[in-house]
């Protein structure tokens, strides 16, 4: 076992976890966080997007050892962020999700896009959204969720 | 689908990551692709070491004819132009399809070049643009992509060498791109890239091998150019079936009309 | 969005009360389940496709660390598919019981204190398999000489069968004959959350307890009692979130089983959750269809009958409870589709393969069905130069010809197809199509238009699912409302909502039943210990069977609310009506929270005789058991780029008429969703099997997920045609979207490449495919 000293959605920790494990693991596993999703564990559905110092990364393809000293924020954090907020309630209103497995990498990427894209096009959104897979939605509740919530903050 | 266990190690200084290294070890750079093929135990390690503290393989150095561009930059930041572009923006735009925003912001362009996945983007972007690599090991070199890359997923790189930067000629001339791909930010099944200039150079991968120029097209573009690009094909992708001919023909076809037009 | 003051809730556009702990990452699907010394579980698969196991090497393991099928306790034999003679039964051993039938099957099971020490306890298990000549295609597996899977099968076929309607002989002159082939491919649910299980036994309760990722908890229960021998009462399995299931977790599958029997085994919490990897190879596979189909018409255009074979290629073993059968049957029974198709004989063949077992998914057989029809009336419509619109026209059912019974016995209910094909042609505006298409592409590629219709049957009761010889008849469902002392109340039901948004549409069907709002119910669903017995959601028979049983409960909730209000208020139950939470009489009113306090805690104040609480539990099953059909048009306009085979869709229009919206957001999300997913059987998703029955898509690089930048916006055109036997006049949609786009997308393709007469017959119609059918249609090589 190695230990990580990372800043986890605010709070300094230190976690012992085998070399081998990923930030999902270390996130979900050694920390119960489950707010974090594992869809395919391979780098190929998003479901597992955290933010690393400030930057979505997929959870599952990223090295727990290799985020020591970095700073780590997981959907766990943004319960309280305003900026979330209105995401969360354009994606509510929009019916951007509906088993909410995807849900929570999809608010990563989408404070994300919005944060890189103030006003991002519907080309610009379905363009940063590639790769995050949702099975359930056919994706037009989320895009049209992401252009409103940017136009709202962009407001702000 | 979780990786077997291994040793890790993370240096702090470029010295101590090739003392360090042995003919056992695997470098971990972005993890974009080797930990993918970890957990799905397609590939295993006995010692990791991270690269990820190697401030020399970080950074940008600039010279009038050359941007050299550390191994950990990622693709997001050529997509971003947080680096300088040498290449009048051919590279960010080759970066902005690699993959997906998240893997981008790991990925790193070292790691995609010694992997030397012969669907890679960077392989045949940095052939097009005539780079060179810079390796650190029991000596320094500074080799041509074109030398460097040598097969699917080989290149000259030996055991213990760590790529530490990739110096890419500034380019004013036109350029064109065409990819095939499956869906979006899949590895191609076929990318052509072509810099016009005065020695043109077009580069193809998605063959079974490894990203190659296709020479014959390059001093043909006024003349018998689909023969030229067969004629090339045949040598490139010898196995290629039929759908993998059209294809490659017109994504080669494609990039040129781009860069032309 | 809508203010909690309105008097009807059903048909409002209510936001979802599920969305709150989904968008907080505070929901709890299996996997994030924690419980006390739990170990992980990682599964020992077959790396061959058929063979016999000579010898399982436990690598040097811990005891107690490795279990083979020897190990566990003694397992009965779960018989699934329909209950007909000429059914061959292939029990699926939930772990390999001396042979492997496809590369993929669980052989045994690894513990581990966490999943990657359970997987470095696999990777050293050494499975020794004598290897035998796998089986991978379906038509040729009938062949004389082929290798079979089943020692005691005299073939391959799980069973043949011809379905028959009208007489095929009286057709057999029609003036025009066509035959053409077509294939729909392997696929998988591939839902985002993999499958999983925890399971453990509870002391307290004396309950062996199975957390799984279900569609149908209470009718996995049975079947894990069967299996296990332990008696129901005794078994509570439970469904917490549930991650998609699209079909793909209707089967008690055999993970399940040795999950619940290693349970009963070791002394402490043992939980698998599938990786990605297992789900492409051993999950509930889909489709794999083989048509081959001759239509018979008139010069004019008008289908008289059609006449050909199915092969299902159905995977090694029947899945519990209803086998492969259906998804043959279903597939020759909806050939005629939409269309005044009289005459029918298809010889079906579900047959036996050395790869993973067939079972249902969205659409089930009906995408396969409606590629086969839809296809083939483009190519009659080619053949005889006539517009694909204008011959759809000549074939559809009518709207005064309903009720209609097809060739395929399928009784069509009511509705205006040919009005839904007008205004599906109308919103693509076809004119404005054809002149972009003439003027070409820039960039080469082809623009092409398609359109497919297609009917998808639901609510089908008892009388239906007898006549598919179903080993479970889900012909009900049970609802139970209870109302708190407080006024507030609790739904409980036995189906299992995964996206569908039923904690929300039920809460708005009891709301209206009771007076009261959405806010003041709480739907519970998903766990065999806190409803009554059910069958789950699938088959898009929630809303009309579960949404039928809670009208009833409340309506009987409702009455004794009611005699209990005029009590109160002095006048008689039938001057009550209950709105806006109160109960009003013709002089005054009653806030229902005091009824509900006078029925729950002060017994004293209710009427004579009248036994306390407040409480319903009703079943439902729609009048018409054949079901009640909604129905569509889909309408497509795609860019292909003839060499390197890429198509783009650049527009997608749905119509579709499902009877009365209880939510008709709910509705169009899950019509969006299931577009996608048909565009993802169209043009994207595909397990092919090389020559020694390895599958070839084992991760998500292989096997391609459609995602935003492929999916289009849609625009949907809805039309209202209620069904005249199901409470609120409802229809089932849940399927809908998934079946017409292989179709649309195909005939789409047909159209853009229309001059040289490509064919597109095969779904995936990945660039490769798109890119060989021009070639061969230019004489290229
Ligand atoms: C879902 C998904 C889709 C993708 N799609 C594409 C795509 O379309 N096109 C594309 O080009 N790529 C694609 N990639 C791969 C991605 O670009 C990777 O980032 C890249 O190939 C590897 O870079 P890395 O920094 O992540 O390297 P790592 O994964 O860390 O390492 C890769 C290999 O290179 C070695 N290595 C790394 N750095 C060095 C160095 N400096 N010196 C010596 N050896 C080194 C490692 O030991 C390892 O063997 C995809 C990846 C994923 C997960
Ligand atoms: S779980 Fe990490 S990308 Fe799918
Ligand atoms: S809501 Fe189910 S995967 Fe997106």
């Amino acid at each position: 076992m190695i230990d990580v000293t990372l800043t986890l959605n605010g709070t300094p920790r230190t976690v012992s976890v085998e070399p081998r494990e990923t930030l999902s693991d270390l996130v979900r596993n050694r920390c119960d966080m489950t707010g974090t999703h594992v869809g395919c564990d391979h780098g190929a559905c998003g479901a597992c997007t955290v933010h690393l110092d400030g930057m979505p990364v997929r959870s599952c393809i990223v090295l727990a050892a290799t985020c020591d000293g970095r700073e780590v924020r997981t959907i766990e954090a943004t319960r309280k962020d305003e900026t979330f907020g209105v995401i969360r309630r354009h994606f509510h209103e929009k019916h951007a999700l509906q088993c909410g497995f995807c849900t929570l990498g999809m608010l990563m990427m989408a404070a994300d896009i919005i944060a890189r894209h103030p006003t991002p096009s519907e080309d610009q959104i379905r363009n940063a959204l590639s790769g995050q897979v949702c099975r359930c939605t056919g994706y037009m509740g989320i895009v049209a969720a992401i252009a409103s919530a940017a136009e709202e903050l962009r407001g702000a | 689908m979780k990786s077997a266990n291994f040793e890790y190690l993370r240096p702090t200084s470029l010295p101590d990551a090739l003392d360090a290294a042995n003919d056992e070890t695997t470098f971990l750079a972005g993890g974009q692709s080797l930990m993918a093929m970890l957990n799905l135990r397609v590939t295993s390690a006995e010692t990791m070491i991270d690269l990820s503290r190697l401030s020399e393989l970080r950074g940008v150095n600039e010279t009038p004819d050359a941007v050299t561009l550390g191994a950990l930059t990622t693709h997001a930041m050529i997509e971003d132009g947080a680096v300088p572009d040498p290449s009048g923006g051919l590279m960010p735009r080759i970066a902005s399809k690699i993959a997906y925003r998240a893997v981008r912001n790991m990925g790193t362009i070292g790691g995609s070049l010694a992997l030397a996945d012969p669907a890679a983007d960077w392989p045949c972007c940095l052939l097009a643009l005539d780079a060179t690599v810079l390796i650190e090991g029991a000596t320094s070199r500074e080799e041509a992509i074109e030398d460097f890359l040598q097969d699917a997923y080989t290149t000259t790189l030996e055991a213990g060498e760590i790529i530490r930067a990739i110096r890419i000629p500034r380019n004013t001339a036109p350029w064109g791109v065409y990819k095939v791909t499956r869906k979006s930010g899949a590895f191609a099944d076929s990318l052509a890239i072509c810099v016009l200039g005065d020695a043109p150079r077009i580069a193809l991968t998605g063959t079974q091998s490894r990203a190659q120029r296709l020479r014959r097209a390059e001093s043909a573009l006024h003349g018998d150019l689909r023969a030229a690009i067969l004629a090339d094909l045949a040598d490139a992708d010898p196995d290629a079936d039929a759908y993998k001919r059209r294809c490659h023909l017109a994504t080669v076809l494609a990039a040129i009309k781009e860069a032309q037009s | 969005m809508h203010s909690e003051t309105a008097d009807r809730w059903i048909g409002k556009p209510l936001l979802r009360k599920e969305d709150a702990r989904h968008l907080l990452g505070a929901s709890q699907f299996v996997a994030d389940l924690r419980l006390p010394h739990m170990q992980d579980v990682a599964f020992v698969r077959s790396a061959s496709a058929h063979g016999r196991i000579l010898s399982i090497d436990a690598g040097g393991a811990e005891p107690g660390t490795v279990w083979t099928l020897a190990d566990l306790p003694t397992i009965h034999p779960l018989f699934a598919g329909p209950e007909l003679g000429t059914f061959r039964n292939a029990v699926y051993p939930p772990l390999a019981d001396g042979k492997v039938l496809f590369a993929g099957q669980p052989v045994a099971m690894c513990l581990g204190a966490n999943r990657a020490l359970a997987e470095d306890v696999a990777s050293a298990v050494w499975v020794d398999v004598e290897e035998l000549p796998p089986v991978i295609d379906a038509v040729n597996a009938l062949a004389k000489g082929a290798a079979r899977l089943h020692d005691d099968w005299p073939d391959n076929g799980f069973i043949h069968s011809v379905i028959t309607g009208g007489d095929i002989a009286s057709v057999a002159d029609a003036p025009v004959r066509m035959r053409r082939r077509f294939k729909m491919n392997r696929q998988a649910a591939n839902p985002l959350e993999t499958r999983g299980v925890v399971a453990y036994r509870d002391h307290r309760t004396d309950e062996l307890v199975v957390y799984t990722s279900t569609q149908g908890p209470h009718v996995m229960r049975h079947g894990l009692s069967i299996a296990l021998g332990i008696p129901e009462h005794r078994l509570r399995v439970v469904a917490v979130d549930v991650g998609g299931g699209f079909g793909g977790k209707n089967r008690l599958m055999p993970e399940e089983i040795a999950m619940a029997a290693l349970a009963l085994s070791v002394d402490h919490p043992v939980r698998w959750i599938e990786d990605r990897n297992e789900h492409l190879i051993a999950s509930v596979h889909a489709r794999e269809h083989h048509y081959d189909l001759t239509v018979l018409a008139e010069r004019d255009g008008t289908i008289l009958g059609i006449e050909g074979s199915i092969h299902v290629d159905a995977g090694a073993y029947a899945l519990w409870p209803s086998g492969p059968f259906m998804e043959t049957s279903m597939a020759a029974r909806n050939l005629p589709g939409s269309y005044r198709i009289q005459h029918l004989n298809i010889d079906t063949h579900t047959v036996a393969t050395n790869k993973a077992p067939l079972g249902p998914y969205r659409g089930v057989a009906r995408p396969g069905a409606c590629f086969a029809i839809e296809r083939l009336v483009d190519e009659l419509a080619h053949e005889l130069g006539i517009d694909p619109v204008e011959i759809r026209h000549r074939n559809l059912v009518g709207p005064t010809e309903m009720p209609y019974r097809t060739g395929g016995g399928l009784r069509l209910d009511n509705g205006d197809y040919p009005t839904a094909l007008d205004k599906a042609v109308a919103m693509i505006d076809l004119p404005a199509v054809r002149a972009r298409q003439a003027a070409g592409e820039p960039d080469g590629t082809r623009i092409g238009v398609g359109f497919a219709c297609y009917t998808e049957q639901s609510g089908h009761g008892t009388v239906e699912w007898v006549k598919r010889k179903s080993r479970v008849v889900p012909g009900y469902e049970t609802a139970t409302i209870r109302m708190m002392p407080d006024g507030s109340a609790q739904v409980l039901v036995a189906i299992q909502s995964h996206g569908q948004g039923l904690e929300t549409s039920l809460a708005q069907i009891a709301a209206d039943g009771l007076g009261l709002t959405p806010a003041q119910i709480v739907v519970r669903h998903g766990d065999t210990s806190i409803s009554p017995f059910g069958f789950g959601t699938f088959a898009s028979r929630s809303i009309v069977f579960c949404g039928g049983a809670v009208t009833k409960a409340a309506a009987a909730l409702a009455e004794k609310i009611r005699a209990v209000a005029a009590h109160l208020l002095q006048t008689t139950p039938d001057l009550i009506t209950l709105r806006d939470g109160a109960a009003h009489g013709p002089q005054g009113s009653i806030p229902i929270p005091e009824i509900a306090r006078a029925a729950n805690i002060r017994p004293e104040a209710l009427p004579e005789g009248m036994a306390p609480g407040l409480e319903a539990t009703a079943t439902y099953e729609p009048p018409e058991s054949g079901g009640v059909f909604s129905y569509g048009v889909h309408a497509v306009v795609v860019a292909a780029h003839p060499e390197t085979g890429v198509t783009r869709i650049l527009d997608y229009v749905v119509v579709e008429d499902c009877g009365n919206l209880i939510n008709p957001m709910i509705v169009d999300g899950q019509i969006i969703g299931g577009v996608a997913q048909g565009i993802g059987t169209a043009l994207y998703e595909e397990i092919p099997y090389d020559e020694t029955g390895q599958p070839i898509a084992t991760t998500w690089g292989d096997y391609l997920m459609p995602c935003a930048p492929e999916i289009p916006s849609f625009r949907i055109g809805h039309m209202v045609t209620p069904a005249t036997s199901t409470e609120h006049g409802v229809k089932g949609m849940g399927e809908g979207g998934a079946i017409a786009p292989p179709a649309a997308i195909a005939n789409a393709l047909t159209d853009a490449f229309r001059d040289i007469g490509a064919k597109f017959c095969e779904t995936p119609m990945t660039p490769r495919r798109v890119s060989d059918a021009v070639a061969l249609a230019r004489g290229e090589e």
